[in-house]
C-alpha cells in the first residue's frame, strides 16, 4: 500500500463522471476514496424531458446461472421491465465496454421505464466480459445484460 | 378491432383471456412472475415478458413494469382479468392516458363502485334497493343509535373500505352498539387503513344472488340472467349456479331492472356485475357491482351462449352490442365448481405442491377451465385456484348429475382439493332441493365427514 494519490486514477474517475453526466460519483478503493460533484441541472434527454434517475437500483439476484457462464462469471441482470440503453445520450460514449473495470456502484447502462432513466450500476467490482444485450432493446424483469468477471484483476 | 393485447394476469382467466384473443384473431401478450415462467398462459400467448419476481406486488401488480411491456411491445389494449389490477381505477385511468385500451368500465365508474359508501348512496338515488341503514359514515354513538331505531335489531356494522368480514359487526341489542361500533372502527383502521363505518339492517340467512350485464358505449345495456352464489366459506365462493333454484320469476326480473338502472346510473361500460342479498321472501337489496370479469361468468356463458370475454373485447374496441334484450333467452342450467387446491378435511388449508397426475373431466355438457397439466408445481405465491369445471344440464337436475359424474372423473393426484367438499354438496338434500343461502356451508355440511 503507498500513501501516495494515483492521480491517474483520479482523473479517470473525473472522467468518467464526465462522460456519464452523472452529478454525483463516489468511488471508493481500499487506497482511495474519491467523490465528484458537478453542477445540477444541465442533463436533459433529447425531447427535452427533464430525466430523473430514480437512485440506486439494486438489481435482483439472477434467477438462472449466467449463459455459458464459468464459475467466476457473474451476470448484471435487470432490475425492471424496459428499454436497455448503454450510453446517457445516443452520441455519447457507452458507460461500459468488454474489457473495461467495473467497480460496485459503477453505473453500468440505462434502463428507460415510463419515461424516467433508471442508472444500473453494478453490484460487484470485476471486468466487463461480455455485454449480452444490444443497445436500445426491452429487457425483461431478470434478464442478463452483462457478465461480469469477478475473478479478473486489472 | 385491436392488433395486439396484453394480458395483465395469470392462471385460468389469463388462459381465458387468451382464448378469445384466439378466436378474434388477435395476437396476445403475457406478462408472468419468476415463479410463473414455466405456467400455460406464457407458453400460450404470442409473446410473453417477465415483469418481475414472485411476490405479487412487485410482479402483477407492478404498474410501471406492466405499462412498459405495453409500450414497448406495442400493444392497443390490456385486459385486466379479475383480481390483480381490475378492480384498481388508477390502473384503468393510468392505461387509457398511455393511449392504451382498457378491457373494463371507465375508471368513474371502478373508483364510485369501489367506495361502499359512495356506492350505496349513489344506488339510493337511482331507486336501487339497499338494505336500511345509515346515509353514509357513522362516527358516534348518538348517531348510531339513530340509525338503528331506523333498521331495527340485528344490524351490522360494515367498513366503508371493508371486504372480507374486517371491521364487520353483528348488533343484536343497543346495550351493545357503542362497543361494537368502536371494535368495528379499530378494526376498520388496523385492516385498511381507514376507520369509517356505516350501519345497515341484518339480513339473516340471506342469499347472495347477481345479475350479469353488458353495456356498449353507445348506451345499450343488457342483462344476462342471474347467478347463485350462495355456496360460500367465509365469503369465499365455491359453488356457483345460474339461473338461481327457486326464485320466482318477478323476484328475477325485478333484480334485473334494478341491475340496468344501477349499471345505467353510473355510466357503465363493459361487463359487470350487480350483486344482491335476497332474504327469505325475496326482499333484494343492492350489495355491489363488480366492475370486471368474474370467476363464474362461463355458467351464464352455459345458459345464454353468449362469450362474455369476446363480447369485454369487442366493446373495449368500440363495437356496439350484437345482441338485444330479446335475443338473450336462458336455456337450461349451469352449475360451476371452484377446485382448490385445499385440504377441505383441514380447515381448507392450502396445498400447493407437485400435480404428480392431472387429468380433467369430459364428455357432455362439461367445460373445465384450468391452467393446470400433470407436471406442473403449483406455486405458493398466489390464489389457490386451479380449475372450474362447469356442467350445463336441461334442467337443474341434469346439471347436478354431470357435476356429481364429471368431479368423479376428475383425477388429481399430489396435492389435497376441494373435490370431496363439492361431491358433498352435490349429495346434501338440502342443496338439492335448491334450499341455498349464504351459511349453507356452516349449516349443513359436516368437514369431519368429508
Amino acid at each position: 500500500m503507498t500513501d501516495r494519490i494515483d492521480l491517474d486514477q483520479v482523473r479517470a474517475i473525473i472522467r468518467l463522471a464526465e462522460d456519464t453526466g452523472v452529478a454525483d460519483l463516489e468511488v471508493e478503493t481500499p487506497a482511495l476514496k474519491v467523490r465528484v460533484r458537478r453542477g445540477a441541472g444541465h442533463q436533459s434527454s433529447e425531447e427535452g424531458t427533464r430525466v430523473v434517475p430514480f437512485g440506486s437500483v439494486t438489481p435482483p439476484v439472477a434467477a438462472s446461472p449466467a449463459p455459458g457462464g464459468d464459475d467466476h462469471l457473474v451476470p448484471i441482470v435487470a432490475p425492471m421491465v424496459g428499454t436497455f440503453y448503454r450510453a446517457p445520450s445516443p452520441d455519447a460514449q457507452p458507460f461500459v465496454k468488454e474489457g473495461d473495470q467495473v467497480d460496485e456502484g459503477q453505473v453500468v447502462c440505462i434502463i428507460e421505464a415510463m419515461k424516467l432513466f433508471n442508472e444500473i450500476q453494478a453490484e460487484a467490482r470485476g471486468r466487463v466480459a461480455r455485454v449480452l444485450v444490444e443497445n436500445a432493446t426491452p429487457v425483461e424483469y431478470g434478464q442478463p445484460l452483462f457478465l461480469l468477471d469477478s475473478a479478473a484483476r486489472s | 378491432m385491436f392488433r395486439k393485447v396484453l394480458v395483465a394476469n395469470r392462471g385460468e382467466i389469463a388462459i381465458r383471456v387468451i382464448r378469445a384473443c384466439q378466436e378474434l384473431g388477435i395476437r396476445t401478450v403475457a406478462v408472468y412472475s419468476e415463479a410463473d415462467r414455466s405456467a400455460l398462459h406464457v407458453k400460450m400467448a404470442d409473446e410473453a415478458f417477465c415483469i418481475g419476481p414472485a411476490a405479487s406486488v412487485q410482479s402483477y401488480l407492478n404498474i410501471p413494469n406492466i405499462m412498459s411491456t405495453a409500450e414497448m411491445l406495442g400493444v392497443d389494449a390490456i385486459h385486466p382479468g379479475y383480481g390483480f389490477l381490475a378492480e384498481n381505477p388508477r390502473f384503468a385511468e393510468i392505461v387509457t392516458d398511455h393511449k392504451i385500451a382498457f378491457v373494463g368500465p371507465p375508471a368513474r365508474a371502478i373508483e364510485v363502485m369501489g367506495n361502499k359508501s359512495a356506492a350505496r348512496a349513489f344506488m339510493q338515488r337511482a331507486g336501487v334497493p339497499v338494505v336500511p341503514g345509515s346515509q353514509g359514515v357513522v362516527t358516534g354513538e348518538r348517531q348510531a343509535l339513530e340509525v338503528a331505531r331506523a333498521t331495527g335489531y340485528p344490524l351490522i356494522i360494515k367498513a366503508a373500505a371493508g371486504g372480507g368480514g374486517r371491521g364487520m359487526r353483528v348488533v343484536h341489542t343497543p346495550q351493545d352498539l357503542a362497543a361494537a361500533l368502536q371494535t368495528a372502527q379499530q378494526e376498520s383502521e388496523a385492516a385498511f387503513g381507514d376507520g369509517q363505518v356505516y350501519i345497515e339492517k341484518y339480513v339473516g340467512e340471506p342469499r347472495h344472488i347477481e345479475v350479469q350485464i353488458l353495456a356498449d358505449r353507445y348506451g345499450s345495456l343488457v342483462h344476462l340472467g342471474a347467478r347463485d352464489c350462495s355456496i360460500q366459506r367465509r365469503h369465499q365462493k365455491l359453488l356457483e349456479e345460474s339461473p338461481p333454484p327457486r326464485l320466482r320469476e318477478r323476484t328475477l326480473h325485478a333484480m334485473a331492472r334494478a341491475a340496468v338502472r344501477a349499471a345505467q346510473v353510473i355510466g357503465y361500460v363493459n361487463a359487470g356485475t350487480v350483486e344482491f342479498l335476497v332474504d327469505a321472501q325475496e326482499n333484494h337489496y343492492f350489495m355491489e357491482m363488480n366492475t370486471r370479469i368474474q370467476v363464474e361468468h362461463p355458467v351464464t356463458e352455459a345458459v345464454t351462449g353468449i362469450d362474455l370475454v369476446k363480447e369485454q373485447i369487442r366493446i373495449a374496441a368500440g363495437e356496439r352490442l350484437v345482441v338485444t334484450q330479446r335475443d338473450i333467452e336462458i336455456r337450461g342450467h349451469a352449475i360451476e365448481c371452484r377446485i382448490n387446491a385445499e385440504d377441505p378435511r383441514h380447515d381448507f388449508r392450502p396445498s400447493p405442491g407437485l400435480l404428480s397426475r392431472f387429468q380433467p373431466p369430459g364428455g357432455p355438457g362439461v367445460r373445465v377451465d384450468t391452467h393446470c397439466f400433470s407436471g406442473y408445481t403449483i406455486p405458493p405465491h398466489y390464489d389457490s385456484l386451479i380449475a372450474k369445471v362447469i356442467a350445463w344440464g336441461r334442467d337443474r337436475a341434469e346439471a347436478v348429475a354431470r357435476m356429481h359424474r364429471a368431479l368423479a372423473e376428475f383425477e388429481i393426484g399430489g396435492i389435497r382439493t376441494t373435490i370431496p367438499f363439492h361431491l358433498k354438496v352435490l349429495d346434501n338434500a338440502f342443496f338439492r332441493r335448491g334450499e341455498v343461502y349464504t351459511n349453507f356451508v356452516q349449516r349443513r355440511i359436516d368437514p369431519s365427514r368429508l
